[in-house]
C-alpha cells in the first residue's frame, strides 16, 4: 500500500479519500471472485454426477441434521438413538461435535424465514463449497496481518480456493467436519494474530468465540488447543513477553475453556485430560511471568531479577511435576491413542488396530504433498523463511505452525488439512514479495494482483507496470541489492513469465485434480463405456433403497462398520455397529461373527438380533474396496478381543500368502465372510471357471455352502450382498441338519439349472 | 425431512386405505336398509374384463319400473368390504350415451357387515310399466389374488378372482348372464355350476376361446349369491400405487408448467418362494420371460415436456430414458431393483412443460386464464395400474383469485389453500383435489382450471426481490457508515 | 494458583500491616533455596525488597488502579475459598464448581488486563486501545465470561 501511495503516474482513483475506497472495492471484488472461483471449483461432483451426500461420516452427519430439523434443537440436543449400535444404542446428543449440524439447521432456518425453503439436503451438500468462500476470505486477512503487502493476501485467498489439500474435504457433498472447521481455523488464528498484535480483549474474546465454535464442530480443535499456548510460551522463552500477549492469550484461555466446556462431547476434558494441559501450564506461567514483570517495573534490581527468574523455573518445574503426578494417578486422563499414534506411527498398528485399519490415518506417502499442494510446496519454505528474516510476533506464529502442521501432516494423511492453509499463507507471501521486487515501481501491486488471483492469461497488466517501473530506475535501485540484471527487461519478463506458467499449470493442477480425485461421491461409482459415455454403477444404492423399502422398520442390519452410517442414512434401518468407531468390542463381535465358522458366528448374530447381514463384494467389478480385502482388519480386531478364537495366522497361506482361490486356508474358506461373499458366485461363469476379477485368483469349482443364511438379495453388480439370517429351525434341528436333510431336492434343482444352460449355449 | 415427509405421507396412505370407506359416506342409511323393490331387471349383461390388474364391470340391464309411481332411485348393492375398492362408477342410459352419466354415489348403510349400495339417481323418474337400458360400468381394484401366493422366481404366476355368477342386484333379475374376457387360454381352475341352475341346461361356463360365460340365468331373487371363481395364468405384475401425490406449478414469469409425480408403489404378485436370486435374474434376462416383477415403467408425456427427472429418497436414480422427438416424449424408468410381488417402491418423477401449451387466457377479460392438464399422468402399462388414492394439487401464481375447476374424474374432496414457497410474501394459491380408487384408464381425463390473475398480482415477485435487494443495500450501507470505534469516539471529544 | 498468592502478598498489608512482615519471610525462604546462594543477606534482602515494593506501590499508584486491585484480591479469595471447599468437600457438582471456579479466574485475568491496558506504562504497547476503548473491551469480555458460566452452571 505504501508503494501505491507514493506512486507519481497513478491515477486519481488511487490516491486519497477516493484512491482508498477504489482498491477496497477492486479488492472486494476481487475477494469475491476468489470465493465464486472457490465455490465453483467444488461443484464438480454435483454437476458430474447429482446433489449427493458423499462417502460415509457424511451420512450421519446428514441423518443428524435431518433429526435436528426436524425435532428441533433440543430434542437433539438429548437424542439418544437407538437405531444404532444395537443393542447398545449412542448418546448421539452427547457424543458428536453439533457444530456442523447447528450450522446447517441455522441457515436453513434462515432461508425459509426469508421464503426460500430450500431442501436440507441441498444446504447440505453446498455447506462445504460456500464454507470455503469464507475460507479464503479468512485466509485473506490472516495473511493480511503477516505482510504489509496487500497481494500476499490476495494470493493466499487464492491459494487457499483452488488448492487440492483442502478441496479434498470440501467438495460438494462432503459433508464433513471439516467442511466448516477449516474455516473457523484459519479465522481462528486471524483473530489470535489480531488479539497479540493489539492486545484488545475484544479481539480475543471474538478468538474465544471462534475457538468454542470449532471446538464445537471438529475434534481437530485440540490443535489450536496446543498452538497458541506453544506461540505464547515461545514468545516468552524468547523474551517477548509483553502485556499485549498476556491480555490476549489469558483472555483467550479463560473465555476458550469455558466455551468449549460448553460442548457436551467435550465436557470437562479441557481440565482432565492431558492434551489440553499444556494451555493450562502456560496460562498458569503467564500470571507468574505477568507478576514478575509487574514487580520489575516497581523495583528494577538487577539481581532481584535473576532471583525472580529462579523462582519462575521453579514453579514451572513443580507444576509440570505436580500433572505428571496427576496424570499418573488417573485425576488427568492420559494422552489419547491417536494421539500416540500422532508421535509413534507403529504405535496404533500394534495398540489399537481399528484406529490404524482408517485408510486416512496412514502416514502420509510422499508424492501426496505434490499432489496436493503442487508448487505450493517449494514456495512454501521460501515463505517461512522470509518470516524468519521480519521475525515478529506474528511470524513467530506462523513458524511454529508450519513447522507442528508440516510434522503432523508426514504422520497422517488426514493432518495434510491443517499444513494447507499455512502453506497457502506461507507461499503467498514468498510469491508476492517475488512479484513486488520483480514489478514493483509506483503502482505494481495493484497490477500485481488481478494477475495473481484471477489468474489469468492477462498479462496485460504485468507489461505495464514494467513500462512504468523502467520509468523510474532509480527508485528501484535503492530498494534492493543491487543486483544490476534485476531491473533489466529480461530478468523481469522472465520472472514474471515463468510465475505467471507456474500459475497458470497450478491453476490446471487443481483443476485436474478435483475433477479426477476429489469429487467421487463413493456412492455411487462411474465408469467409463467404450464409446466414452459416463456408465453410472449405482449398486449401493440400489440395496440400500431395497432395505429401506422391503425389510420391515426395525430389522438389524450388520456389516462391517464402514457401511454403517450409510445404511443408517440412506436404508434407515437400525446398524450393529458404525463409523463412529467408539466400541471396540462391539466392533469385535462384529468382526469375529464376520470370520468364525457359520456353527460360531450364527448364536453370536441371533444373540444381536441380527435379521439381515449386509456386505460388499467386488470379485464380479474388480471393485477393490470390498470386504475381502478389509477382512484382515475385521480378523485383527476381532483378535485383540479373542485371541483364542480367532487368529490371522490362520487365514494365511503356509507360504504366508493372502488367498481366496483353491489354495486358501481351511479357516478361510469357512469363514462366514468368505462363503458370503463367493455364495453362488461361481454358478454365474461355465463350471469351474469363476473367476475373481479384485484379486484375479480363479475360485474353487465347488461353491461354498450356507446353511444359516439365505441369499436375500444381490445388487445388479454384485457389489453389495444381502444376507437373511435364518429363524431356528422348526423341528429343532440345527441348520446343517437340515440342509443335509433337504440336500436331494438341492440336487434335482441343480441338475434342471444345468440343463437350462445347455439349451442356450445351443 | 424427505424422510419425514416419506413417513408421513405413508401414514396418510395407510389411513386412507381405511378412510375410502368412511369419505364416500355421504348417504348414511340405516343398517337394516332394503330397497324398495319397485325396479324389475328385465334383462341383464354383465361383462367382466379380466385382462388387465384390476377388474373392469359393465353392467348392461334392462329396467322397468313394477311399482306404482314414478320412481328415479335405483340402488346397485355391492358386498361388505368390496365397496372401498370400487371405483369410477358411472351409469347412462345405453340408448341415449350423449346425454352424459347419472348421477351416482354410495350410499352405505352404517355397519361395516352389511350389503352397501351404491344409488344411481335418474334425471327423469323412471314412470310405471316404462323401461330403461342402463349401463352401469365401474372397477374393482385390488380384486385379483395370485394362487399360489409364493412362487419362485421364474415361474408363472396364476391369480384367483372370486364373484358371484349371479350379478349382484337389489332387484329381482328375470334374464341374465355373464361374461369373463381373460387375457390368457391357460385357465386352469374355473368352478362349474351344476347344469340344472342353466336356463339353457348347458355346460356352465361355456368357454369360447379367451371368454368364459356364465349362465343364462332366469329369475334370481334380489340379493342371490352364486359365488365361483376363475384361477388363470396372469404373469404381469399387480402394480397398485397406494398413493399418488401430483403437483402442477403454474408459473407465469416462467413461461412454465412444472409437474411432479409422486408415487408409492406395491407389487401385490405373489412374492417369491425363496429370496431373490440375482444368478437366476440374470440368467433370465436374455430371453426377457414375462415375469411377475415390475422392471420397467413407461410415462407417455405431452409432447414437448422437458428437464424430466426421477429420484426417490436417496437421490437420483440414473436408470432413466427420456425420448423426445416431433412426435413423442416417452420417458421410461427402470425402478433401482426389479420389484417382486410385496416389494414397495416408492418415487418421484418431474418434468416441466411450456406454459403456452396448457395456459390460455380467456376472451372475455383480461385476467382470467384457463389451465388444462390431465388430472394425472402416471405410468402407462400394458397391464394396467391401479391407484387407491390420488391427491393433485394446482399450484397456481401467487395472487391467483376465482378459482373454479372441472374434471369428469369423481372426487371426494377438494380445498382451496395457500401454498408457500420461494420468494413468495403471501403464498401460491393452491387446488387439492383428491380422487380414489382410480386406475390408469383415466390417464387422458382432463382437469380444467379457471382462475383469475389480476395485473397487481403478476408484479408481485418482482417488486418484493427489488424490495430485498434494496433492503440488503441499505441495511449494508448505514452499517458500512456506522463508527463503532470507541476510541474514535474518545478523539473527537 | 501459584501466582496469585504472590500477587496478594503486597496487597494484603493494608489491613494487617504485620502480616506482611510474617508472611515475605516465607516467601523469601523459599527465593534462596531456589538460587541455591542462600544466606542471611538474602532475607534481609527480601523483606527490604517486599517492603520497597509496597512502598512504591502505595506512592506510585492511582486510585482507580488500587480498586482494580482490590477487586483482584477479591477475586483470588473467592477463588481460593472454592478451591479449599472442592479440596475438602469433594467435587460432586463438577460443573458448578469448574463454572464458580473459571468464573473467578476469568474475571481475574480480564481485570489484569483491563489494568494493564490502563497503566500509562503500557502506553506503548498498546497504542490503538483508549482507555475507553479498554473498559468496553472489558465489559465484552465479562459478559461473554458469565453467559457461559452461567450456561454451564445449570
Amino acid at each position: 500500500m505504501a508503494a501505491i501511495s507514493q506512486g507519481t503516474g497513478s491515477k486519481f482513483f488511487f490516491e486519497g479519500e477516493s484512491g482508498r475506497n477504489t482498491r477496497g472495492l477492486l479488492r472486494l471484488i476481487i475477494l469475491v471472485t476468489i470465493a465464486a472461483a472457490a465455490v465453483a471449483s467444488r461443484l464438480f461432483s454435483v454437476i458430474r454426477f447429482e446433489s449427493i451426500i458423499h462417502e460415509f461420516d457424511p451420512w450421519f452427519n446428514f441423518r443428524a441434521t435431518k433429526y435436528l430439523v426436524n425435532n428441533g434443537f433440543y430434542n437433539f440436543w438429548d437424542w439418544f438413538d437407538d437405531r444404532t449400535w444395537h443393542p447398545l444404542g449412542r448418546v448421539t446428543g452427547g457424543t458428536l461435535y453439533p457444530g456442523l449440524m447447528v450450522t446447517s439447521g441455522i441457515i436453513y432456518h434462515v432461508l425459509r424465514l426469508l421464503s426460500m425453503p430450500i431442501d436440507i439436503r441441498n444446504i447440505c451438500v453446498l455447506l462445504a463449497p460456500a464454507f470455503s468462500g469464507l475460507t479464503a476470505f479468512a485466509t485473506y486477512l490472516l495473511t493480511s496481518e503477516m505482510t504489509t503487502s496487500p497481494s500476499a493476501g490476495l494470493l493466499a485467498a487464492a491459494f487457499m480456493g483452488i488448492t487440492p489439500g483442502y478441496i479434498s474435504r470440501s467438495v460438494a457433498g462432503s459433508y464433513d467436519n471439516e467442511a466448516i472447521a477449516i474455516f473457523l481455523l484459519v479465522f481462528t488464528f486471524y483473530l489470535w494474530i489480531k488479539a497479540v498484535k493489539e492486545g484488545s480483549i475484544m479481539w480475543a474474546g471474538f478468538c474465544a468465540l471462534f475457538y468454542g465454535y470449532m471446538v464445537s464442530a471438529w475434534g481437530g480443535y485440540v490443535f489450536i488447543t496446543n498452538l497458541l499456548p506453544l506461540h505464547a510460551f515461545v514468545l516468552i522463552c524468547m523474551g517477548r513477553f509483553s502485556p499485549r500477549l498476556y491480555v490476549s492469550y489469558t483472555t483467550w484461555y479463560a473465555l476458550g475453556t469455558l466455551a468449549s466446556m460448553q460442548v457436551p462431547f467435550v465436557g470437562f476434558l479441557p481440565v482432565r485430560s492431558s492434551d489440553h494441559m499444556a494451555a493450562l501450564g502456560v496460562f498458569g506461567l503467564l500470571q507468574l511471568v505477568g507478576f514478575t514483570e509487574w514487580v520489575r517495573t516497581q523495583l528494577p534490581s538487577k539481581q532481584f531479577q535473576t532471583l525472580l527468574r529462579g523462582l519462575v523455573l521453579v514453579v514451572f518445574a513443580a507444576a509440570f511435576g505436580f500433572l505428571v503426578l496427576l496424570t499418573v494417578s488417573g485425576t488427568i486422563a492420559p494422552w489419547s491413542g491417536r494421539f500416540y499414534s500422532l508421535w509413534d506411527t507403529a504405535y496404533a498398528k500394534v495398540h489399537i488396530p481399528i484406529i490404524a485399519s482408517v485408510s486416512e490415518h496412514q502416514p502420509t506417502a510422499w508424492p501426496a504433498f505434490f499432489f496436493d499442494l503442487n508448487m505450493l510446496i517449494w514456495l512454501f519454505p521460501a515463505g517461512v523463511y522470509m518470516c524468519f528474516r521480519t521475525l515478529k510476533d506474528e511470524h513467530v506464529f506462523i513458524v511454529i505452525y508450519s513447522v507442528l502442521a508440516s510434522y503432523f501432516a508426514g504422520v497422517m494423511v488426514r493432518l495434510m488439512l491443517t499444513l494447507t492453509p499455512i502453506v497457502c499463507v506461507a507461499a503467498a507471501m514468498a510469491l508476492s514479495n517475488i512479484l513486488d521486487i520483480f514489478l514493483v515501481a509506483e503502482q505494481p501491486v495493484e497490477g500485481a494482483q488481478p494477475q495473481a488471483n484471477g489468474n489469468p492469461r492477462a498479462n496485460g497488466p504485468t507489461t505495464a507496470t514494467e513500462k512504468l517501473a523502467s520509468a523510474i530506475p532509480d527508485t528501484l535501485r535503492s530498494t534492493k541489492t543491487p543486483v544490476v540484471g534485476i531491473y533489466s527487461y529480461l530478468s523481469k519478463s522472465a520472472m514474471t513469465g515463468a510465475f505467471t506458467a507456474y500459475l497458470l499449470l497450478f491453476v490446471l493442477h487443481c483443476t485436474w485434480v478435483t475433477s479426477n480425485a476429489y469429487s467421487s461421491p463413493s456412492v455411487v461409482l462411474a465408469s467409463r463405456l467404450p464409446d466414452g459415455s459416463q456408465h453410472i454403477i449405482d449398486d449401493y444404492r440400489e440395496a440400500y433403497y431395497w432395505l429401506r423399502q422391503n425389510t420391515h422398520q426395525t430389522a438389524k442390519v450388520m456389516s462391517w462398520w464402514d457401511y454403517g452410517y450409510q445404511i443408517g442414512g440412506m436404508a434407515d434401518r437400525p446398524t450393529l455397529v458404525d463409523n463412529n468407531t467408539w466400541n471396540n468390542t462391539h466392533i469385535a463381535t462384529v468382526g469375529k461373527a464376520m470370520s468364525s465358522r457359520e456353527e460360531v458366528s450364527y448364536p453370536i448374530m441371533r444373540q444381536h438380533e441380527v435379521d439381515y447381514v449386509l456386505i460388499v463384494f467386488g470379485g464380479l467389478l474388480g471393485y477393490s474396496g470390498d470386504d475381502i480385502n478389509k477382512f484382515l482388519w475385521m480378523v485383527r480386531i476381532a483378535e485383540g478381543i479373542w485371541p483364542d478364537e480367532v487368529k490371522e495366522r490362520d487365514f494365511f497361506t503356509a507360504r504366508g500368502e493372502y488367498r481366496v482361490d483353491e489354495e486358501a486356508t481351511p479357516t478361510m474358506k469357512n469363514s462366514l465372510m468368505y462363503k458370503m461373499s463367493y455364495y453362488n458366485y461361481n454358478a454365474l461363469f461355465p463350471a469351474g471357471q469363476a473367476q475373481d476379477r479384485v484379486r484375479g485368483a480363479k475360485l474353487p469349482a465347488q461353491g461354498p455352502e450356507l446353511s444359516t443364511l439365505e441369499e436375500a438379495f444381490t445388487s445388479e453388480n454384485w457389489i453389495i450382498r444381502i444376507y437373511k439370517v435364518k429363524d431356528l429351525d422348526n423341528l429343532g434341528r440345527s441348520h446343517q441338519e437340515a440342509g443335509a436333510f433337504e440336500k436331494g431336492n438341492k440336487r434335482k434343482k441343480s441338475g434342471k439349472r444345468r440343463g437350462a444352460r445347455v439349451l442356450r449355449v445351443d | 425431512m424427505r424422510l419425514i415427509q416419506w413417513a408421513s405421507l405413508g401414514l396418510i396412505s395407510l389411513v386412507a386405505a381405511d378412510s375410502n370407506l368412511t369419505l364416500e359416506s355421504r348417504n348414511i342409511l340405516p343398517s337394516t336398509f332394503k330397497p324398495p323393490q319397485h325396479f324389475q331387471n328385465v334383462n341383464l349383461v354383465r361383462n367382466i374384463n379380466l385382462e388387465k390388474n384390476y377388474v373392469r364391470e359393465t353392467v348392461n340391464v334392462v329396467i322397468e319400473n313394477v311399482g306404482k309411481e314414478a320412481q328415479s332411485e335405483y340402488f346397485l348393492p355391492f358386498e361388505p368390504g368390496t365397496i372401498a375398492r370400487i371405483g369410477g362408477l358411472e351409469a347412462r342410459d345405453k340408448k341415449d350415451p350423449e346425454k352424459g352419466g347419472f348421477v351416482a354415489e354410495v350410499a352405505v348403510t352404517d355397519e361395516q357387515s352389511s350389503t352397501q349400495f351404491y344409488k344411481i339417481t335418474l334425471p327423469t323418474p323412471l314412470q310405471p310399466k316404462g323401461q330403461l337400458t342402463l349401463s352401469i360400468s365401474y372397477w374393482t381394484l385390488a380384486s385379483l389374488n395370485p394362487l399360489p401366493a409364493q412362487i419362485g422366481q421364474t415361474d408363472k404366476q396364476y391369480v384367483l378372482y372370486t364373484f358371484s355368477a349371479y350379478a349382484p342386484s337389489a332387484y329381482l333379475t328375470q334374464k341374465q348372464k355373464t361374461k369373463l374376457k381373460l387375457p390368457t387360454t391357460d385357465v386352469p381352475d374355473a368352478v362349474t355350476l351344476p347344469k340344472s341352475l342353466n336356463t339353457e341346461g348347458k355346460e356352465d361356463p361355456q368357454k369360447q376361446g379367451t371368454s368364459f360365460t356364465y349362465g343364462p340365468y332366469s329369475e334370481i331373487e334380489a340379493g342371490a349369491l352364486q359365488e365361483v371363481s376363475v384361477r388363470y395364468e396372469f404373469t404381469k405384475p399387480l402394480t397398485h400405487s397406494k398413493l399418488l401425490e401430483r403437483d402442477v406449478e403454474v408459473s407465469h414469469w416462467g413461461g412454465n408448467v412444472a409437474f411432479e409425480e409422486r408415487h408409492w408403489l406395491t407389487n401385490r404378485a405373489a412374492s417369491l418362494k425363496n429370496h431373490f436370486s440375482r444368478v437366476a435374474y440374470q440368467q433370465s434376462a436374455y430371453y426377457n420371460p414375462p415375469m411377475a416383477a415390475l422392471k420397467e415403467l413407461r410415462f407417455p408425456l405431452a409432447i414437448g415436456s422437458e428437464d424430466p427427472y426421477f429420484i426417490d429418497d436417496i437421490g437420483n436414480v440414473s436408470t432413466s430414458r427420456f425420448r423426445t422427438n416431433m412426435r413423442e416424449a416417452n420417458l421410461e424408468l427402470k425402478p433401482r431393483y426389479p420389484v417382486f410381488g410385496g416389494w414397495n417402491y416408492s418415487f418421484r418423477v418431474g418434468w416441466n412443460g411450456d406454459l403456452s401449451g396448457y395456459v390460455r387466457r380467456l376472451k372475455t377479460g383480461s385476467d382470467g386464464f384457463v389451465l388444462k392438464v390431465p388430472f394425472l399422468d402416471g405410468p402407462k402399462q400394458v397391464e394396467g395400474i391401479e391407484y387407491e388414492r390420488v391427491v393433485t394439487r394446482v399450484i397456481l401464481p401467487e395472487g391467483a383469485i376465482n378459482v373454479h375447476f372441472e374434471t369428469t374424474i369423481p372426487l371426494i374432496s377438494n380445498t382451496t389453500s395457500l401454498h408457500r414457497t420461494f420468494m413468495d410474501t403471501l403464498g401460491r394459491t393452491t387446488l387439492e383435489l383428491t380422487a380414489i380408487n382410480v386406475v390408469d384408464e383415466l390417464r387422458d381425463r382432463e382437469l380444467v382450471v379457471m382462475y383469475d390473475y389480476p395485473f397487481s398480482a403478476r408484479f408481485r415477485k418482482p417488486l418484493t426481490i427489488f424490495g430485498g435487494i434494496l433492503l440488503v443495500f441499505v441495511v449494508s450501507w448505514v452499517v458500512g457508515n456506522l463508527d463503532v470505534s470507541i476510541g474514535s469516539k474518545v478523539k473527537a471529544a | 494458583m501459584a501466582p496469585k498468592n504472590r500477587q496478594s502478598t503486597p496487597q494484603q498489608p493494608p489491613k494487617l500491616p504485620t502480616t506482611t512482615a510474617s508472611q515475605t519471610p516465607s516467601k523469601s525462604q523459599s527465593k534462596p533455596s531456589t538460587s541455591s546462594s542462600s544466606s542471611v543477606r538474602n532475607t534481609q534482602d527480601a523483606r527490604q525488597i517486599a517492603i520497597g515494593v509496597w512502598n512504591n506501590y502505595i506512592d506510585a499508584t492511582p486510585q482507580r488502579v488500587k480498586l482494580l486491585d482490590a477487586f483482584m484480591v477479591f477475586l483470588m479469595a473467592v477463588g481460593l475459598l472454592q478451591f479449599v471447599y472442592c479440596v475438602i468437600a469433594g467435587n460432586y457438582p463438577f460443573n458448578a464448581f469448574l463454572s464458580g471456579f473459571s468464573a473467578t479466574v476469568g474475571q481475574f485475568v480480564l481485570t489484569a488486563s483491563l489494568r494493564m491496558q490502563t497503566n500509562a506504562e503500557n502506553k506503548a504497547e498498546f497504542e490503538r486501545i483508549s482507555h475507553e476503548r479498554a473498559f468496553a473491551d472489558y465489559v465484552f469480555g465479562s459478559m461473554i465470561l458469565h453467559f457461559f458460566c452461567v450456561n454451564f452452571i445449570n
